[in-house]
């Protein structure tokens, strides 16, 4: 008895894990999304998983909410197997989410959707409900109003009626999928002390996200994942550097070996200066046709109002764009179909393509312009320049009659790729183009894009520092809507630095910088 | 008018309140639990009958309204088949539901056209019925009238004060969260449609075997659809849904009495008005819940929706 008081009071790690994964392995396809994980998570104790959009975190909290089923390995709760066949199971075990999208109902007060399926009785009492979960929140130091109706709460406050749930079904693992996005900086704080409070009472936490700020300020333990493994799992007092930590979460292992041709540079075909605004503060750079300058730094660093600006998306506040020696304004109302500008977006299943329209149309949607004599639309050559593109990039199946839901994530990625293409644009910027490919789509697309560049030149933006590196000719570095550092992929001494820009550290290793 | 007149009127109001009121309560059980069901006025018109039949057959009253409620029920146990395991669509299925029920209920009605029942009748409450104005207005009614002052209060109760309430109003307004929290959605939401279907249908029950005590065909004359379209006006509120019906009663009485007095105006016009108030109606809440009140007026949130199964 004295031992185990002894034992709880230090949070020691060695107390029993409250979940372990032991060798959990889950493939979508031919995609390993997650490669034989083993993780321990301890009660009372706060553990981070830190990784890049598409590195496997969702997936393996699927698994342990019981939505998804390992294809191999398994989960302990308390030292027990357990194969969890519904989410059902898995909140019976004592594992409970809180989802990026809340599970909520507007219409209903606090105290209702906390105690919703759990009221203990038939006839309902408000004024217990309310005094009960009232009684919760406090303990737990979630402050809120149980009264109030869910629909007029803060983005804050319902996330923190989400978690009362959790603990009111007395859940023992918590697991955060992301929490502070939806969050402004001090409910952040907010939900950061609240979790400290909780595993201070010996609820184990589960935090996911890939803000390294975030995961230092709150984190116990920090276990990084990369591809679908386990890259590096630390103590938080242990980690001195967090460029250390954001060099191990981009990796820079080279996964394939791409054959560069020099290209030599031409004209200037996208000229940033001193872009201010949306998140953005004092952008600089510009791009000349033949180089591919790529745009790395931690996701929802300034890189999407980048983009947005660049592709016409909305206005520059402050600064100046040009876009093939013009303005920004001259550009955006005249430019033409062809021979000017491109976009790979990132969601490429929903602002690239419709899911339920075909090939075929999906190609007309950025180029119909070419493929239209007056109002006519020419489908006949469309279809042939649709057959085309399923050829040349072999693109599976090559039906073009399919609905775009119906190809898969890499042959969907390879198709946009060939009708962006198709444009001849001077500049083609690409978003993520590789992410949640396998290995055989995304060196097609590596291909595709450093061919591409002898007649344009490629805006690249990539959480993938390994894919930056292969591909481009510079790199630039954001941090916080800034540009910390832009410089050629060749200096060696420059390209150690990019782990330490992307944290946000702009004079470490200065001094080897400085040549 | 005379002050014996008005309290006739008033009378007849609260008479003609009953129907539409059952009606819309069960409208209002359906679509918190998230279901529309556009057939009211079909499950109306095939429970008047099934109401009849059995009370001319056994001669039971009681027996009458359970059948008018039962064939209610297992209408819309229909619906709530089609919707819920062929997810087909709300709206096509309810308009469905109601040409079949209007016109099931004439087919089999048709041998018994003009055949009298002896259904409920009216008998006045001790002491309740002596109070002035309010007594002959509220307490010389008939049984059904009298279960119709509890049914408001009922349904508010199980919707607001009872755990299966914030099931069926959490699975109207979000089912995941409903199956998130451990509950059966399609369960719960198979409940309201049905519940609200036996009330529906005990306001059809109502038209055979408490206001004509006969037979004849096109007996739901359009209160279903009233019914639907006061749920609205009611903003999904049992209350406010008496406050419809009763408004309406009032129209449809008074344009009986005003065309028994052979008034000038043509009669199709004066039939006309309780459909017109119905516009008005709609037009009346749609500008409300444009305004502060919107939030609390709102529809379900999930309402007409699918629950489309996982993955």
């Amino acid at each position: 008895m004295a031992l185990q008081q002894s034992r709880t009071d230090t949070g020691s790690v060695d107390v029993l894990p409250q979940v372990r994964l032991c060798g959990v392995t889950k493939r979508f396809g031919a995609v390993l999304a997650n490669d034989g994980i083993s993780l321990s998570i301890m009660p009372g104790r706060i553990k981070a998983l830190l990784g890049e959009n598409g590195a496997g975190k969702s997936t393996l909290m699927a698994m342990l909410a019981g939505r998804f089923k390992p294809d191999a390995g398994h989960i302990e709760v308390a030292g027990a197997r357990v194969d969890f066949a519904s989410p059902r199971e898995a909140i019976a075990a004592g594992i409970g989410m809180v989802y990026q999208h809340f599970m909520l109902v507007e219409n209903m007060s606090v105290a209702e959707n906390v105690l919703l399926g759990q009221e203990g009785g038939f006839v309902l009492d408000p004024a217990a409900m309310r005094a009960k979960v009232g009684e919760l929140a406090a303990r737990f130091g979630l402050p809120i109003d149980p009264g109030a109706r869910v629909g007029d709460l803060s983005m804050g406050e319902r996330q923190r009626v989400e978690i009362l749930k959790l603990l009111c079904r007395e859940s023992r693992v918590l697991i955060f999928d992301e929490p502070t996005a939806v969050l402004t900086p001090p409910e952040a704080e907010a939900l950061f002390d609240a979790l400290r409070t909780m595993s201070a009472q010996g609820k184990a936490i589960v935090f996911i996200s890939h803000k390294l700020e975030e995961v230092l300020s709150v984190a116990d333990e920090i276990a990084i994942l990369r591809r679908g493994r386990i890259e590096g799992e630390f103590l938080a007092d242990e980690v001195d550097s967090p460029a250390e930590l954001a060099r191990r979460m981009v990796g820079r292992d080279v996964v394939l070996d791409i054959k560069r041709q020099a290209v030599s540079p031409g004209d200037t075909v996208l000229d940033v200066r001193g872009l201010s605004g949306f998140g953005l503060d004092g952008v600089s750079l510009s791009l000349r046709q033949g180089e591919i300058l790529a745009v790395v730094g931690v996701a929802g660093n300034g890189q999407q109002p980048l983009v947005e600006v660049v592709c016409g998306l909305v206005r520059p506040q402050s600064g100046t764009v040009e876009l093939l020696g013009h303005g920004w304004d001259a550009f955006f109302k005249h430019h033409d179909w062809d021979g000017a500008l491109a976009w790979v977006p990132e969601d490429r299943a929903g602002l690239a393509t419709c899911r339920s329209l075909d090939l075929t149309d999906n190609l007309l949607l950025t180029t119909r312009q070419g493929f239209s004599k007056g109002q006519w639309l020419q489908r006949a050559r469309a279809r042939e320049a649709a057959r085309a593109i399923v050829r040349e990039h072999n693109v599976q199946p090559g039906r073009i009659g399919l609905p775009a839901w119906q190809l898969s994530g890499g042959n969907l990625q390879k198709f946009v790729l060939g009708r962006e293409l198709l444009r001849k644009p001077r500049l083609l910027v690409a978003e993520q183009p590789t992410q949640g490919l396998d290995i055989s789509a995304t060196e097609a697309v590596w291909q595709r894009l450093l061919a591409a560049r002898a007649d344009m030149g490629v805006l690249l933006v990539t959480g993938d520092l390994a894919e930056a590196l292969a591909l481009a000719d510079r790199v630039a570095v954001m941090f916080r809507g800034r540009v910390m550092g832009q410089f050629s992929t060749g200096d060696a001494a420059q390209v150690e630095r990019i782990g330490a820009l992307m944290a946000g550290l702009s004079d470490a290793g200065a001094k080897s910088g400085a040549a | 008018m005379s002050p014996e007149l008005i309290v006739a009127l008033l009378a007849a109001a609260v008479h003609a309140a009953a129907p539409i009121l059952f009606a819309t309560l069960g409208e209002i059980l359906s679509e918190k639990a998230g279901v529309l069901n556009l057939g009211v006025e079909g499950v109306m018109a095939l429970s008047a009958f099934a109401a009849f039949f059995v009370c001319h057959a056994t001669g039971s009253a009681p027996l009458g309204l359970l059948a008018g409620g039962l064939a209610g029920a297992l209408l819309c146990g229909l619906h709530s088949l089609v919707c819920q395991v062929f997810l087909g669509n709300q709206v096509v299925s309810g308009l469905a539901l109601a040409i079949f029920g209007v016109g099931l209920s004439d087919y089999l009605g048709t041998p018994y056209v003009g055949q009298a029942t002896e259904g409920f009748r009216q008998f006045a409450v001790p002491l309740l019925s002596q109070l002035p104005v309010l007594g002959p207005v509220l307490f010389r009614q008939d049984a059904m009238v009298y279960l119709a002052y509890a049914a408001p209060v009922a349904v508010w109760f199980l919707l607001n004060r009872t755990s299966l309430g914030l099931g069926l109003r959490a699975t109207g307004e979000m089912p995941a969260a409903a199956a998130a929290a451990g509950l059966n959605p399609q369960r719960l939401r198979a409940f309201g449609v049905m519940a609200g279907g036996f009330l529906c249908g005990v306001g059809g029950a109502y038209l055979s075997l408490a206001h004509t005590h006969l037979w004849t065909t096109g007996l739901s004359g359009g209160r279903g659809w009233v019914a639907v379209a006061l749920v609205i006006f009611a903003f999904w509120r049992p209350g406010r849904a008496v406050l419809g019906a009763l408004l309406f009663g009032g129209v449809m009485a008074f344009q009986l009495r005003l065309q028994a007095a052979g008034t000038n105006v043509p009669s199709s016009l004066l039939l006309m008005l309780p459909y017109a108030l119905t516009v008005l109606a709609l037009v009346f809440s749609a500008s409300r819940s444009r305004s502060s009140a919107r939030k609390a007026a709102a529809a379900p949130a999930a309402l007409g929706v699918n629950i489309e199964p996982e993955d």
